[in-house]
């Protein structure tokens, strides 16, 4: 049983979407129900799974008995599902975060969408679907499949308000689908050096034949690989698509996206680096992983610095993700285990965090009308709560113990002066400054003693957002104090590649 | 140098790929229209499928179905793979085909209701009528 639960865990979702439109044309109203049961139900599966592999060791399941293990020497035969580790706390952090979206986003639909809700529901839940295929996956034309699944559902998803959401929607399809293409003419060159796809038995032949490791189709191949997957990642020179589309996504998407979608793209490269090219890989001449480490430092301290300067509270919250996409590639690019474990540490942690700043900016929006830093001054005295659960996400996004932010931060920064990266050290605590600039331009806006106070009654906010809010307050601050085990679990994870 | 064009020339393949991959990025980057701009998009996706089939192509080899003498003894002779073209490229071809496919019609759908609320399909117009 324990065996076949990454396909359960796939088909979850997977099978629920193909019902949607059947059940749901009918009763409307069963579509929420049934889309939040199956991501619970995933939840659930996800837990067991991480006990199993945590019990029993990492596992590898062949689709249709076709393992590639017991397959002949250099030919192999078959599509492998990896279910390590590291996949099976993947798994547990996208299918609690998706679940909690799933909750969050029925009251703030738009209410244009009418019947088209059905069709909202199955998308999101093949969305989910496909970013479980991403963390499973371990072959590589797996992840482009799964990849390009995700994101198509995502363009769709982000298009949802119509007018300016379609051009960003426009924007992020032709982008992302550029980064797909060269994600696949990695592939092509990784396939036509090696003869084979799967991740397991491209990593043995790179180490029985060092040769290949300098030879120019695997360099040439690893770079257009990681060209896409930066795209996807939104690495800073490559972001060009993300602030748009998560600012004018509905607000019942950004959540989703912003927690997900861009984190799993990181994890495929975290995957690829370490499990299949090695910690020692050169481009040329360049260290791979020092290369990564410098557009990491890039990435932290400009993306920050970009979040300082927007008027729009999601668009702040969206450059906020792309510095943290770069300090987790500063941490993991330290080559050692304490960098690899906090980067790890802080995916999982910025994958909460993200999801709830925009839970936050999507009710203020809601509730208040509230878009920019300005309208923001109209929460004042009104929502205590609200205002509570952005400290705490405030005090973990800056890295204030005992919130995850904290731990994850820390490790980066320890793991950078165990290599003597002073430099890299120095990009994390630069940009760790510019978060708590913008966030106090938040504050001020918020706390601000002025004669025109806005006057209004409270506002109870819906009973699903407070839940969601209230859910990812309480996850933040968990990671923290529980960060000890699961960051010990990457270090196990960081040893096994050989860090 | 000369050997470089000679070995490239070698690789007629390759050579329509770049060209193929580099105009349609150059159409999706320089157009304004928004139909071009799929359209350099269709052609940077065909491009990388079209060397993904080449790669398999080998001379002298048939479709990789077991034939003649072959098609009797498989069970118990072995058989020369030199003989019959790789199928795996095929395969993934077709997926990445229908992956592309799906694209398409999303994109598609996404410029017709773009379309529909600006009345126009030039990037700069639309643009300027979000201001």
């Amino acid at each position: 049983m324990s065996y076949h639960l990454p396909v359960i865990i796939f088909l979850i979702p997977f099978l629920t979407a193909v019902c949607m439109p059947v059940v749901g044309g009918k009763n409307r109203e069963w579509c929420r129900p049934m889309a939040v049961a199956a991501v619970f139900a995933m939840c659930v599966a996800a837990v067991i799974n991480l006990w199993a592999v945590l019990d029993h060791g990492e596992t590898r399941y062949a689709f249709g008995g076709w393992s590639i293990s017991t397959s002949l020497p250099g030919s192999p035969i078959g599509i492998e599902w990896v279910n390590d580790p590291l996949a099976s706390v993947m798994l547990v952090a996208l299918s609690f975060l998706a679940s909690v979206c799933l909750i969050y986003a029925g009251p703030v639909l738009p209410q244009s969408l009418g019947r088209r809700v059905v069709l909202y529901y199955t998308l999101i839940l093949i969305l989910i679907s496909g970013l479980t295929g991403i963390v499973f996956a371990g072959d590589f034309f797996n992840i482009f499949v799964f990849l390009e699944v995700a994101a198509l559902s995502a363009y769709a998803l982000v298009g949802v308000p119509g007018g300016r959401a379609l051009v960003a929607a426009f924007r992020y399809l032709l982008l992302g689908t550029l980064g797909a293409s060269f994600y696949l003419l990695g592939v092509v060159f990784f396939y036509a050096a090696t003869g084979t796809l799967n991740i397991a038995d491209l990593a043995q032949q790179l180490t029985d034949r060092p040769e290949l490791m300098t030879s120019k189709t695997i360099i040439a191949g690893s770079a257009f690989m990681f060209i896409g997957l930066g795209i996807k990642m939104a690495l800073f020179p490559l972001h060009g698509w993300l602030p748009g589309a998560y600012t004018r996504a509905p607000d019942a998407i950004s959540p989703i996206l912003a927690a997900l979608m861009t984190k799993v793209a990181l994890y495929a490269w975290v995957r690829i680096i370490f499990w299949v090219l090695g910690a020692r890989a050169e481009i040329g001449q360049v260290h791979l992983l020092t290369l990564l480490g410098i557009l990491g430092a890039f990435a932290a301290v400009i993306g920050s610095l970009l979040a300082l300067i927007q008027q729009d509270v999601k668009r702040m919250f969206a450059y906020a993700g792309i510095s943290h996409i770069g300090l987790i590639l500063i941490g993991v690019s330290q080559g050692n285990q304490t960098g690899f474990a906090g980067g790890m540490f802080y995916l999982i942690n910025d994958a909460v965090m993200q999801a709830g700043a925009f839970f936050i900016t999507g009710a203020a929006i809601y509730q208040y009308g509230a878009r920019t830093v300005e309208e923001w001054a109209n929460m004042r005295g009104r929502s205590p709560w609200m205002t509570g659960a952005l400290i705490i996400l405030a005090m973990s996004m800056i890295g204030i113990p005992p919130t995850g932010g904290f731990f994850g931060k820390w490790h980066i920064i320890l793991g950078a002066i165990e290599e003597h990266n002073y430099l890299a050290a120095g990009a994390v605590v630069v940009a760790t400054l510019l978060t708590m600039a913008y966030f106090q331009r938040l504050f001020v806006s918020i706390f601000r003693d002025s004669q025109a106070s806005p006057s209004g009654a409270r506002v109870e906010m819906h009973l699903s957002l407070r839940v969601s809010v209230g859910v990812t307050s309480v996850a933040i601050i968990i990671l923290g104090l529980c960060s000890e085990p699961i960051i010990k679990l990457f270090r196990n994870t960081a040893a096994s590649v050989g860090l | 140098m000369l050997e470089h064009i000679e070995v490239a020339l070698q690789r007629p393949n390759f050579i329509a790929f770049v060209v193929l991959f580099t105009w349609g990025f150059f159409i999706m980057v320089a157009h304004p229209n928004l139909v071009k701009k799929l359209i350099g998009m269709y052609l940077v996706q065909t491009s990388v499928i079209f060397l993904l089939v080449t790669i398999s192509a080998k001379k002298e080899a048939t479709v990789p179905i077991l034939q003649g003498i072959d098609a009797v003894q498989s069970a118990t002779h072995q058989i020369d793979p030199a003989d019959y073209t790789n199928p795996l490229p095929h395969v993934l071809t077709l997926t990445a085909i229908v992956v592309q496919v799906a694209t398409l019609g999303v994109s598609l759908a996404l410029v017709t209701a773009i379309y529909r609320k600006y009345g126009s399909l030039d990037e700069d117009e639309i643009l300027k009528r979000i201001e």
